[in-house]
């Protein structure tokens, strides 16, 4: 650990002993010793560390005095409701700091469905046999810190071919009177043939103190199964976030990843993670980042091909305004075993801020000859011509600037499956432009 | 014919072919590192004062500065104690021509492929050949000083031309820089040096052959070529090594100066030892290499054919400072053994406008490890700059690896980056089209080498693209994807 990070005021705390900051039933205690042990050797990344190069989470972690805290808060209808997609039709769960709160969720039931708070769940076959298994959540420095502090979270497991009719939309509220750096913890698991859709969104009411959540969300998809995963933020001056999503597929399995970063909060990172344990899955990962005012977004991606005849896309689309600052890493490894490997790579920007910035690091580490692999990388700007030709139509040139931000996202919008969660975001990106 | 696994363990087993050493005597400092070498060496060379508080300079960043440890293989432990940083033929006497030098000298250089006289009379090249670190002959010289270029051994530049010297040396590429260049900084042992006037066109392609000689000598070259307004050079270089057990280690620096509107380019044809199939022994390549565009609309371009070395390590870099100025890297780097090569180019674009392209094209076989590694970088002045990359990679066998590591950071809303990579091995499809015309598997896999490597290759000139052709033809003949 090095002077500066000492000088995060919640790290005091962690050098004192864990248990204080756990429940005292906690089955998890030797877990949270040994991740709390990990992230001690590391320490916080800093920009010296090869991931974290162009963000400097310390930095951001020093701007408020955050607290640790754990004590379940609880929200009101009105702020949840301010989540909600127009004709989306779903199941609605609230999550307030990670705690469920169930008078405002409605949660499926039904035979070989358990969703439910992760502290009750504990006892769940599929939380024995998937929770923290992920390399990449052992891996990193601020995952480790989520698995020795984290208090609570969802906890899905569908039951093999079981399939829920409707959407989860899950609705995370982050609220405290304190400025408070909160951890919350998922663990979803899709067993053979299950399928799914969760919709993530993001809510940060309005008031003094500042929320830092830094969210682990372990996926498993096994065989045969599939998971549609959109994750939304869009989410408040006053809310900073770091997400690490590690997923797990198995034989025959369809993972789709959407995030779709839109402004206010100052601080995102997004770490996704994939890791294919078994043959012909199939993953898409599809992420848009529009970003505003001094807004820094950064999406570290790692896509693991283990196993030979998979097939990974991933696509992210980036529209920085004004002074945003927008970092992209794209890892795709091909093990020496994974052959017939087709795995394909774009990150295409437009700057459209004098003092906009992009870093970009698509890689490519491939260890087997018989593969099609590719990444592709553009920056740039609208053309000319087509901003001219709508202008000629006597289109105003924030609508027609609209206009073509919305068919530059097309490639990732289009393929949102569910058609409310479509037009809503196509409709947010056309509000964000218009102003 | 030959299965693709035997073909592949042929091309793995194959003996370097440019394998021979030369006895000539030589004039060899204790192995060590420390400030009294440095002070033999500048006193052996007869530096002016400032050039040792460089050179010192350089040791105390040396000293400093700690080995990397970013790039993609393990980097094997160098005893930089363990080695001699000085060795050079005993000078004999003035030399005049040709025949006046050590005919053993010239036999290597002829199983080598170069006759100095030969090239003299056929192909117009100027030859300063570099044999372990002190230039022998130079040819064509009196024709170049007509035209008032300067091209000499680095040790004559600072003896004769002190002031140009002093003006641009350590410039581009500083003294602490990174580990290899501070050590080159403090011990470098010759190298060339090429000074164009202004206006001038180069009448000839300018070319120097290092030659790793001696054993347990690093060698240390410093090459510095400065390009004045409106003048044109191309600079070729070209390396084999005779074949040695213990790893030799190479760490040279070259710097390049264009002023307004001059062009430099700048060849490199490399193959030097390999090391044998197990990865004993062969060179390691860790060269430092940068040009700047100082003035508007100059131009730097660099070719490269890396075909040899145990470890190849260089990002061949241009700085576009001037107004307008362009860039250009184009690269075959070619693995197989347990060769590794992380190599790849960096280009800032600092200026108004500026250009650059960047082709890399990668081949791997055997145990090979071949990364790329690059940095587009844009600042906010530079308005409206440009930038195209492409890297390729080419898998032939299962055991080898390709990697790419572009870094791309734009800080201006109004350049235009575009970078595409693809891995991939060689289509049955297209090698079945070949053979359908009766064209054998060994043949087609050649002819498809040869078309993808082609965009670099026509970036050489004539005489280095048949050697490169020759090189590529030797690494990879028989493969089959």
């Amino acid at each position: 650990m090095t002077s500066d990070t000492i000088m995060i005021p919640f790290y005091q705390a962690l050098t004192e002993d864990v248990n204080a900051l756990t429940a005292p039933q906690d089955s998890l205690q030797e877990l949270r010793r040994s991740a709390l042990e990990r992230f001690s050797a590391t320490g916080l990344p800093t920009l010296k560390t090869e991931a974290w190069r162009f963000t400097n989470i310390q930095r951001f972690l020093k701007e408020y005095p955050y607290e640790l805290t754990s004590t379940p808060a609880t929200t009101t209808a009105d702020v949840a409701n301010e989540a909600n997609i127009p004709g989306l039709d779903a199941y609605r769960i609230v999550l307030v700091n990670g705690h469920l709160q169930a008078d405002l969720s409605s949660i499926p039931e039904g035979k070989g469905i358990r969703i439910g708070a992760m502290s009750a769940s504990t006892d769940a076959p599929g939380f024995a046999k998937w929770f923290n298994q992920h390399t990449q959540v052992n891996g990193e420095p601020l995952a480790n810190l989520n698995t020795a502090l984290f208090a609570d979270g969802l906890f899905i497991e569908l039951q093999a071919n079981v399939s829920i009719d409707k959407p989860i939309h899950l609705i995370h509220v982050y609220t405290s009177d304190r400025h408070a750096f909160v951890q919350p913890r998922h663990l979803w698991v899709l067993q053979k043939g299950a399928t799914a859709t969760v919709i993530e969104s993001t809510v940060h009411p309005k008031q003094e103190a500042v929320a830092f959540s830094n969210c682990v969300t372990e996926v498993v998809v096994a065989d045969n199964a599939e998971l549609w995963h959109y994750n939304v933020q869009q989410g408040a001056e006053n809310f900073r976030q770091v997400n690490t999503t590690a997923a797990q597929q198995e034989r025959d399995s369809r993972y789709h990843h959407f995030n779709i970063t839109l402004p206010n909060t100052p601080f995102t990172r997004n770490n996704l993670s994939v890791v294919l344990h078994g043959s012909n899955t199939e993953t898409n990962l599809k992420g848009i980042y529009l970003a505003t005012g001094n807004q820094h977004v950064d999406n570290y991606t790692f896509m693991n091909h283990l196993v030979p005849n998979c097939n990974s896309n991933e696509h992210y689309k980036g529209v920085l305004l004004e002074n945003a600052n927008a970092v992209f890493t794209g890892r795709i490894h091909v093990h020496q075993e994974a052959q017939k490997t087709n795995a394909f790579q774009q990150n295409n920007n437009i700057l459209m801020g004098d003092k906009a910035t992009i870093n970009s690091q698509p890689q490519l580490e491939i260890y087997a000859d018989d593969v099609k692999c590719s990444h592709g990388f553009t920056a740039g700007q609208f053309s000319e011509d087509a901003l001219f030709y709508l202008r000629a139509r006597a289109i105003g040139e924030e609508a027609a600037k609209a206009l073509l931000v919305n068919a530059f996202t097309h490639d990732v919008t289009d393929e949102i499956a569910v058609p409310a969660l479509q037009e809503y975001i196509q409709g947010q990106i056309e509000a964000i432009m218009n102003n | 014919m030959m299965n693709s696994n035997e073909i592949i363990d042929d091309i793995a087993n194959k003996e370097y072919e440019f394998g021979f050493t030369t006895d000539i005597e030589m004039d060899i400092a204790p192995p060590g590192l420390n400030e009294d070498i440095i002070r033999f060496i500048s006193a052996k060379k007869n530096e002016p004062e400032w050039l040792l508080e460089w050179r010192l300079k350089g040791y105390q960043a040396f000293k400093k500065l700690k080995f990397p440890t970013w790039q993609h293989f393990d980097l094997p432990e160098i005893d930089l104690q363990a080695l001699s940083y000085y060795a050079a033929p005993k000078k004999k006497k003035q030399l005049n021509s040709l025949d006046e030098v050590d005919p053993e000298l010239l036999a290597t250089f002829e199983k080598l492929g170069i006759p100095l006289n030969e090239q003299k009379a056929l192909t117009g090249v100027a030859v300063d050949a570099v044999f372990d670190s002190v230039s022998v002959a130079t040819t064509f010289k009196g024709k170049l000083k007509e035209m008032g270029v300067i091209f000499c051994s680095f040790g004559e530049a600072v003896q004769e031309y002190p002031d140009l010297v002093k003006k641009y040396l350590g410039t581009v590429v500083p003294h602490s820089d990174n580990i290899f260049a501070a050590l080159n900084s403090a011990v470098f042992s010759d190298g060339s040096f090429v000074y164009i006037p202004k206006g001038v066109r180069c009448p000839m392609e300018l070319s120097t052959y290092f030659r790793i000689n001696a054993q347990n000598t690093g060698q240390f070259e410093r090459t510095l070529i400065v390009a004045d307004d409106n003048s044109y050079v191309s600079y070729l270089e070209g390396c084999t090594a005779p074949m040695r057990d213990e790893n030799q280690l190479h760490a040279a620096v070259v710097e390049i100066v264009a002023l307004e509107n001059a062009e430099v380019k700048y060849s490199t044809v490399q193959n030097w030892y390999p090391g044998d199939k197990d990865g004993k022994g062969g060179i390691y390549n860790f060269v430092t290499k940068r040009g700047i565009c100082k003035g508007a609309n100059s131009k730097i371009s660099w070719t490269q054919v890396e075909t040899g070395s145990a470890i190849t390590w260089k990002y061949p870099s241009v700085i576009l400072q001037g107004d307008y100025s362009e860039g250009e890297f184009y690269s075959v780097a070619v693995v197989r053994n347990k060769q590794i090569a992380d190599t790849g180019t960096k280009i800032h674009h600092l200026g108004k406008g500026t250009k650059s392209r960047i082709i890399s094209k990668g081949i791997s076989a055997g145990h090979g490890d071949n990364s790329y590694r690059g940095l587009v970088s844009v600042g906010p002045r530079a308005e409206n700059a440009r930038n195209f990359t492409q890297c390729d990679s080419l898998l032939i066998g299962n055991q080898c690896g390709s990697h790419t590591f572009p870094y791309i950071e734009s800080r201006n809303k109004s350049a235009m980056i575009e970078h595409e990579a693809t891995t991939s091995k060689i289509g049955e499809d297209q090698i079945f089209y070949l053979n359908a015309r009766g064209i054998d598997t060994e043949k087609a896999v050649a002819l498809i080498v040869n078309g993808y490597v082609k965009e670099v290759l026509n970036q050489l000139p004539m005489e280095f693209a048949v050697e490169a052709q020759k090189l590529l033809s030797i690494t990879l003949e028989g493969s089959v994807g």
